[in-house]
């Protein structure tokens, strides 16, 4: 035979040709068995698989270029590349359907031993979103799970950092090629969950981000996670499909009640009616996922996590004591959705008669001291 | 024979006098004016051709050579068409020279000998009463602006055939004489009114040309004349203009009747129900002379807050006034009905503005909108959607209060001492942080908010959110008892003002704004317990040094509101929050 590969340098060759996708590639897997023999084929074999300007090519990359230089090439670049069925391939992703055939990813996989969790919610988030997807990554990166999110804006972005700053393992999965970041001013955060984690992708390198890319990496989240918590959600969200492709393999999904009347909790509010497993505290979540799941093996909790119960309670109401009249009456109208001075003028004022002037002295001295966040300069929420 | 009349003509809002040179010889028949003039100023002499033609004066077959000194200065506007007319017939020995001396005439003439109004009056007098004039012949259109500078007598002047005959017949010499001059400078030159004919043609150079007699001959012509000049309204108006009183009457009636036009347009703080802290701000900028930016969702009521701060100001002095009103003199802004501006100015430019409409354009540019909201309010709405352009020229009116246009023949400085009240959604679709309504991507806030440069941000002292109104804050009208209405708030700024001009007496500051970093530790000194709280709230809000200087600033002004001497911590505390 005049070429010699192995079946994860054939796969990576076929999957670096242009104008060869998955779908020619399942027909040349069917039709000679093995990548190998699929690669290596004449070309009166690919006539009765592929057009003449798809097979050719084949044939013209694999005369330049050899099959094994794509597989060399792309660990030159540091990027690792595992197909279905080889040692390293999740096990997870094999029992899903429409499992992709290869991954590619920088820095690990997820281990097949340790539980992860999927934290996804909407780009344009609300305080409170915020707040939320930042305390349950917190709980999740004490308690030893890994975090799993898509890397995109807003909740994504927000759980993967809190986990890796936590000193947690996080992943994400990308909707482009690996080495492309998308949106770019997530680079911080690629960077360091490659370290702490890993980012994955089932597209070759050099691919841009595509719309209907993001939907097909969804699967591959809720795939590689034991469990997804939904934080934010509007009625008509890209998140929910995240929730239906982790449904359909069999993956409990738990999503944040919230106010009826805020948009972004409309999706979250729909799932828990349908069946979703409402989320009330951290910890709680923590208890019933570990009843739920055989891991025997997890690693051991923290001592300090029966602590935290407390501090993720405490921020905004625990340290009402050291408060005086006026603050408290500022504190009791305050949440994690920024609010302006006007505004909370309006809310105080059925309560107390504070002038202008009186209340942005609190609100300064509330600001100085940490008790308030000052958002862009005039908008204020509860710190955290 | 050579005449020379004085006239006066404006670059930018500058001006100068100009010499109108005739001279009037025998030779081919001609009209030829010289001068560095523009088109309409050559125009001239068509104007006044057939002016004189049709007020009954035969121009007689001679080379008339007319020159505007000096000559190389460039002349643009129609105002030379009256002082050239009056020349010709100076010139033509048909007015004595004395009778024009230490007068500058000003005036565009309609083909039928009307005298209409021109652009920039105002400078134009204020330098002729510097140069130390007698007097001033003025279309009447221009009369009401005229008499706003004192000290110097205003002729109006309705149609040049009147004027003539009063020139010729000595009126205005014969009230110069009774007041300052002796007889002997003009022996018997002043003939009485009535033998005015006679006049012409004496010593006249040119024995065939006698104008006057075709007014003569023209039985109602001189009928008329002579009525308009016995006892009629103008001619009794125009020697009535020789007291003083009257003058400070009209200026004061125009005063008045400027006053009634701000109670007439009753805008009231009160109208605007809830946005406390906006009025509180309001009231901040208007006291202090700070600029101010409203941020907040669409229909909250920021363009009525904006719309109400002149309304808070006070009245313009009479100094002011001036100012402001020469500038719209020579934008040609001022007419009959406003010969003055008594009230603030309010511009409000489209967003889509140029440049070059902010600023003043044009070859011999005009004063842009920056200056014509000089001493008054420059409301930009929608600030982000303004060309960057557009923001960044006002940089420099900002920092210096003044706009600097250069040109190819010179640099004009036009004053720009406004405040700006500007207006801005936080996001592109103006409901952020309200998630609720807002799905703008952070980028896109981002970009939206990167529009406005920080040095913009820096320039301006107070920043402040509008919130969205409930409906009960609609339909529960409890804006009766708001304490934020026109006039308290008006008696607050008034108040201050007062402060500001002890505090700044002497010196070229005028209000708080002004206070530059250098005089900080003059005006704003803090105490022991401040500084220490500064210390603190630098660190844990990241000020900037510039976010400092603001802060101080209206720290100052809410002092000067509270009644207190020094800036307390109470007073720091709130500026902090207008930081943006």
């Amino acid at each position: 035979m005049k070429y010699t590969c192995d079946e994860t340098e054939a796969l990576c060759f076929l999957q670096m040709t242009p104008g060869i996708y998955n779908s020619q590639i399942k027909k040349l897997y069917d039709r000679f068995g093995s990548y190998v023999t699929a690669v290596t084929a004449d070309e009166s074999d690919y006539k009765k698989v592929l057009k003449s300007d798809e097979y050719e090519i084949i044939l013209a990359r694999r005369e330049i270029s050899g099959i094994t230089g794509d597989y060399q090439n792309l660990r030159s670049k540091g990027i690792n590349y595992c197909i279905q069925g080889s040692a390293n391939f999740p096990k997870k992703l094999m029992n899903i359907p429409d499992a992709p055939l290869s991954l590619y990813y920088k820095g690990a996989l997820p281990d097949d031993k340790r539980p992860v969790v999927a934290i996804i919610g909407a780009r344009n988030c609300s305080g409170y979103g915020r707040q939320m997807a930042r305390e349950y990554a917190l709980e999740l990166a004490y308690n030893g799970i890994s975090v799993i999110s898509g890397l995109a804006r807003g909740i994504d972005a927000l759980a993967e950092n809190t986990a890796i700053d936590a000193g947690g393992i996080s992943y994400g999965v990308l909707g482009s090629g690996i080495d492309i970041c998308y949106p770019s001013q997530n680079r911080s955060l690629y960077d360091k969950a490659v370290i702490n984690g890993g980012i994955i992708s089932e597209y070759p390198p050099g691919t841009p981000a595509r719309p209907f890319m993001f939907p097909q990496r969804n699967r591959i989240i809720s795939g590689l996670s034991d469990a997804v918590i939904v934080i934010e959600a509007r009625e008509r969200s890209g998140t929910l499909i995240t929730v239906n492709t982790a449904l359909s393999q069999g993956k409990d999904v738990y999503a944040l009640p919230g106010r009826t009347t805020d948009s972004l909790s409309y999706g979250c509010n729909k799932l828990i009616k349908d069946g979703a497993v409402p989320l009330l505290r951290p910890f709680e979540f923590i208890e019933e996922f570990r009843a739920r799941l055989p891991y025997n093996n997890t690693a051991p909790t923290p001592s300090y996590t029966d602590g935290n119960k407390n501090v993720t309670e405490s921020n905004a109401f625990g340290d009402n004591m050291f408060l005086t009249s006026n603050e408290r009456m500022v504190m009791s109208v305050m949440d994690y959705n920024p609010k302006s001075a006007g505004e909370i003028f309006y809310e105080i004022s059925e309560k107390a008669t504070l002038t202008i002037p009186e209340l942005l002295q609190i609100l300064t001295d509330m600001t100085i001291q940490h008790k308030l966040k000052c958002i862009d300069g005039y908008n204020y929420c509860i710190y955290n | 024979m050579y005449s020379n009349v004085l006239s006066g003509g404006f670059i930018g809002i500058k001006s100068y006098i100009v010499g109108v040179e005739v001279d009037v010889s025998r030779a081919l028949p001609g009209f030829d004016m010289v001068g560095k003039l523009s088109c309409e100023v050559r125009e001239a002499k068509e104007r006044v051709k057939v002016a004189l033609k049709n007020c009954g004066v035969e121009l007689p077959p001679v080379a008339i050579t007319v020159n505007l000194s000096p000559a190389d200065i460039h002349k643009s506007g129609t105002a030379y068409d009256l002082p050239i007319a009056i020349g010709i017939m100076c010139a033509l020995g048909s007015i004595d020279s004395s009778c024009i001396a230490d007068t500058l005439i000003i005036g565009e003439l309609g083909l039928n000998g009307e005298v209409r109004r021109v652009n920039g009056i105002l400078p134009i007098i204020m330098v002729a009463k510097e140069e130390g004039m007698k007097r001033c012949i003025v279309p009447s259109g221009n009369y009401d602006e005229a008499i706003c500078i004192e000290g110097i007598e205003i002729v109006p002047a309705d149609d040049f055939n009147t004027l003539l005959h009063s020139l010729q017949c000595g009126v205005f010499l014969h009230a110069l004489q009774s007041n300052e001059y002796s007889d002997n400078d003009f022996p018997g030159s002043c003939p009485p009114s009535g033998s005015h004919s006679d006049t012409v043609g004496s010593g006249n150079d040119f024995p065939d040309s006698c104008p006057p007699s075709g007014s003569h001959s023209d039985t109602v012509r001189s009928d008329k004349a002579l009525s308009l000049h016995s006892n009629t309204v103008r001619s009794d108006k125009a020697l009535s203009l020789h007291s003083d009183a009257v003058r400070s009457d009209k200026t004061l009636s125009l005063h008045n009747n400027a006053l009634i036009k701000d109670d007439k347009q009753s805008l009231d703080f009160a109208d605007i129900k809830g946005q406390e802290t906006c009025k509180r701000a309001a009231l901040i900028a208007a006291a202090g002379f700070h600029h101010l930016l409203i941020s907040g969702p669409p229909g909250a009521g920021k363009t009525m807050i904006a719309k109400r701060l002149p309304t808070i100001m006070p009245p313009l002095s009479p100094e002011e006034s001036l100012e402001v009103s020469t500038i719209y003199s020579v934008s040609g802004l001022l007419n009959e009905k406003q010969p003055l501006i008594t009230m603030r100015p309010f511009l409000s430019p489209h967003h889509t503005t140029t440049r070059q409409a902010l600023t003043g354009g044009g070859t011999n540019p005009r004063p842009g909108i920056v200056s014509l909201s000089h001493k008054g309010v420059l409301f930009l709405d929608e600030l982000p959607e303004f060309s960057r352009d557009c923001l960044e020229v006002l940089r420099e009116p900002l920092e210096d209060k003044t706009i600097q246009i250069a040109r190819t023949r010179s640099t004009f400085t036009y004053p720009a001492d406004f405040m700006l009240i500007a207006a801005a959604n936080p996001c592109p679709c103006g409901y952020y942080p309200n998630r609720n309504l807002c799905n703008c991507t952070e980028p896109m806030i981002a970009k939206y908010r990167n529009k406005i440069s920080g040095p913009m941000m820096d320039r301006i002292d107070l920043i402040v959110t509008a919130e969205k109104i409930d409906i009960d804050n609609l339909i529960n009208n409890t804006a009766s008892d708001s304490i934020y209405t026109t006039a308290n708030m008006k008696k607050e700024v008034m108040r201050v003002r007062q402060i500001e001009d002890e505090r700044f007496k002497g010196t070229s500051l005028k209000y708080n704004s002004d206070i530059t970093p250098k005089l900080m530790e003059l005006y704003c000194p803090l105490d022991a317990v401040s500084k220490q709280y500064m210390t603190n709230a630098y660190k844990a809000m990241n000020l900037t040094a510039r976010s400092y200087h603001k802060i101080l600033r209206v720290a100052r002004t809410i002092a000067d509101l509270d009644n207190s001497h020094d800036i307390q911590v109470n007073h720091l505390k709130e500026a902090l929050c207008y930081r943006g």
